[in-house]
């Protein structure tokens, strides 16, 4: 599938998808810092396409950015890794925008009977999460059994009325976390927000390379790559250990 | 019930049927004017043979099991095809072998991604060629059709993996870091990518070489500042042949169309030299794509030099649809009533004239008028 029309903006303006919810403000702040016209954009409302001077800004759910970006209906976003991973779709990743930080982490209930007792006795785990592959690779790489279910809200849920034994979720600050009850039991991967490009677009169109220059000025280079915790360290032992 | 065909599947009706064929026909002529020669191959093959020259198809390919319990799989894409009737059936004929072919390729997508399954991907190769003459003259082909079909505005984009190849030899690291290097890259991570040259296990002066090199493109002047990259590290030499295969890009005046850029990286286990991916404005995934595969051939103990590409016949359409061209479709036709013989003698005689003609033997008067209508066409009754 491609997006119709993509690119072709109206007055040929670049298309940009920006994520609302925890990123929306740094990614904005980040934009008009690069250089961009972004009025409009700090009270936008409930209009989805806000057009400035520079570009067209796609209000986007942040899930739908690399769906918007992969497809061509946007030149370029901005995107959590954690979003980039699970949608595992082609973008190019271009920049680590450095704000936006979170982790991947397993979850459980801290008022839950043993886990590990409870995994060699059923032989399998039950998972919780919005992000079943993220989850299922996690869990493969170590050689855990696992049953997912996929669920769209209020994860931290899932263990206090028995749907799940653990989650997987991000987590900011672990707050909402501990509110629950809940601990962390091994970290799966940091994220931090990401600017992306459409193939397309970062080959043809010389804005797109222009934007992630001025964005990489400003942004704190990380030189991490996606860190995989130990698979040795796992809490769920495998068979035979 | 209204029978359905499975996800990712679709029929063609005739309005699009005529679009398509237009554009292979603009194609095949375009090829066929360059000397390629058209060859076919069958849907299915053994799983294992082709995995055996593609690398790791799972996940990509269909696959079935025939009635003897062997694995097979339908065609993912149509140059590993033929690489094999290469190997298997022309060893013997000496020469630079150059093929073309339109067919159906099929490839595994999850659900409610929005991906077709089957796609129709037209294309060539040369067989046994290497060299700048070879590359130089995939790429000219490339922007003839794209011409031929009566594209108005696109792009070719022009790398060579070979850079990256010299350069991760010469940062000299572990076999680990390498293909998470050409990974990164593959997976087009270029956060990934810049972190793995920061590693304090390489020359920094390697790294920032790694990180400028893929981000080198413009036209001729961005080969001689890829070659100022690469000098410190001996290794521009690769950059000489892609050099030459500019100049002759040139001499094909079709350099008009073609960005050089290296930061093209795609299946580093695949391709060996250069790589080509076709772009049009409004089309946010490349129109056809394709490279030199040198080591393909030996996966079948028949090691050749190789160099190709594919089109996507349905991103085609896509793209002459965003710029506004209709490719040339047959007129309407004359729907010919009345008598059935004197129809049929009216028939061949519009026919031999070069008119295309739908016979309506018996229909007179309205109802002739109505089966024209439905057509588009014009009605003439016959006596």
């Amino acid at each position: 599938m491609i997006a119709a029309g993509g690119r072709a903006g109206r007055g040929g303006r670049l298309r940009i998808a920006v994520p609302k919810g925890a990123l929306f403000r740094d990614s904005v702040r980040a934009l008009s810092a690069a250089g961009l016209d972004t009025a409009g954009l700090d009270e936008p409302g409930r209009q989805l396409i806000v057009t400035t001077a520079d570009a067209e800004f796609i209000i986007a759910k942040p899930t739908d950015v690399p769906v918007y970006v992969a497809y061509g209906a946007a030149d370029c976003g901005i995107a959590g890794r954690d979003v980039l991973v699970e949608a595992a779709l082609e973008v190019v990743e271009m920049l680590d925008l450095g704000f936006g930080a979170c982790r991947f982490v397993v979850a459980g209930s801290e008022d839950a009977p043993d886990l590990e007792e409870r995994y060699g006795q059923m032989g399998v785990l039950r998972v919780a999460t919005k992000y079943p592959r993220i989850a299922a690779a996690h869990f493969e790489a170590r050689g855990v059994q696992v049953e997912i279910v996929k669920l769209n809200g209020n994860i931290e849920l899932a263990p206090l009325i028995g749907i799940a034994d653990v989650i997987v979720d991000i987590t900011a600050t672990g707050t909402t976390l501990e509110q629950n009850r809940l601990s962390i039991i091994e970290e799966v991967l940091p994220s931090t927000a990401r600017f992306v490009g459409n193939p397309a677009a970062v080959r043809t169109d010389p804005r797109v390379l222009d934007l992630a220059r001025a964005l990489s000025v400003l942004s704190v280079e990380s030189t991490e790559g996606p860190h995989i915790a130990d698979p040795k360290a796992s809490p769920f032992p495998t068979e035979g250990e | 019930m209204r029978p359905v065909t499975p996800r990712g599947f679709r029929d063609v009706l005739p309005r699009e049927a005529a679009q398509r064929e237009a554009i292979e026909h603009s194609c095949a002529e375009v090829f066929s004017a360059w000397g390629y020669e058209r060859v076919e191959t069958p849907v299915i093959e053994v799983f294992e043979t082709l995995q055996r020259a593609a690398g790791d198809l799972e996940g990509t390919a269909f696959r079935l099991f025939d009635l003897d319990g062997q694995l097979l799989a339908l065609r993912p894409d149509m140059t590993v095809p033929i690489a094999r009737l290469v190997a298997a059936r022309m060893e013997q004929r000496p020469g630079v072998k150059r093929f073309r072919y339109a067919g159906e390729v099929f490839r595994e997508h999850e659900s409610l991604r929005g991906q077709s399954r089957q796609f129709t991907q037209i294309g060539i190769e040369i067989v046994g060629a290497s060299g700048p003459g070879a590359d130089a003259e995939v790429v000219a082909v490339l922007v003839e059709a794209l011409n031929a079909i009566g594209l108005t505005d696109f792009t070719v984009a022009l790398g060579d993996v070979a850079v990256l190849f010299a350069l991760v030899d010469a940062a000299g690291c572990d076999d680990a870091w390498r293909s998470e290097v050409f990974r990164a890259a593959h997976e087009s991570n270029l956060v990934a990518f810049d972190g793995l040259t920061r590693d304090d296990r390489i020359a920094e002066s390697a790294g920032a070489a790694l990180r400028a090199a893929i981000r080198t493109r413009g036209g001729s002047e961005a080969i001689e500042a890829c070659r100022a990259i690469v000098e410190p590290f001996g290794c521009a030499a690769v950059l000489d042949e892609f050099a030459q295969t500019w100049k002759l890009i040139e001499t094909a005046a079709v350099a008009d169309r073609v960005v050089v850029d290296f930061g093209i990286m795609r299946s580093f286990d695949y391709y060996t030299g250069i790589v080509v991916e076709a772009y049009a404005p409004g089309v946010g995934l490349p129109l056809g794509a394709g490279g030199r595969y040198d080591g393909v051939l030996a996966a079948y103990d028949a090691p050749a030099p190789a160099v190709g590409f594919a089109l996507g016949l349905e991103r085609l359409t896509i793209a002459l649809t965003e710029q506004g061209v209709t490719p040339d479709v047959a007129a309407a036709p004359v729907v010919v009533g009345g008598d059935a013989e004197a129809a049929f003698v009216e028939a061949a005689r519009r026919r031999a004239a070069g008119q295309r003609v739908v016979l309506a033997p018996g229909l007179t008067g309205d109802r002739l008028a109505e089966e024209a209508g439905a057509l588009g066409a014009e009605a003439v009754e016959a006596r």
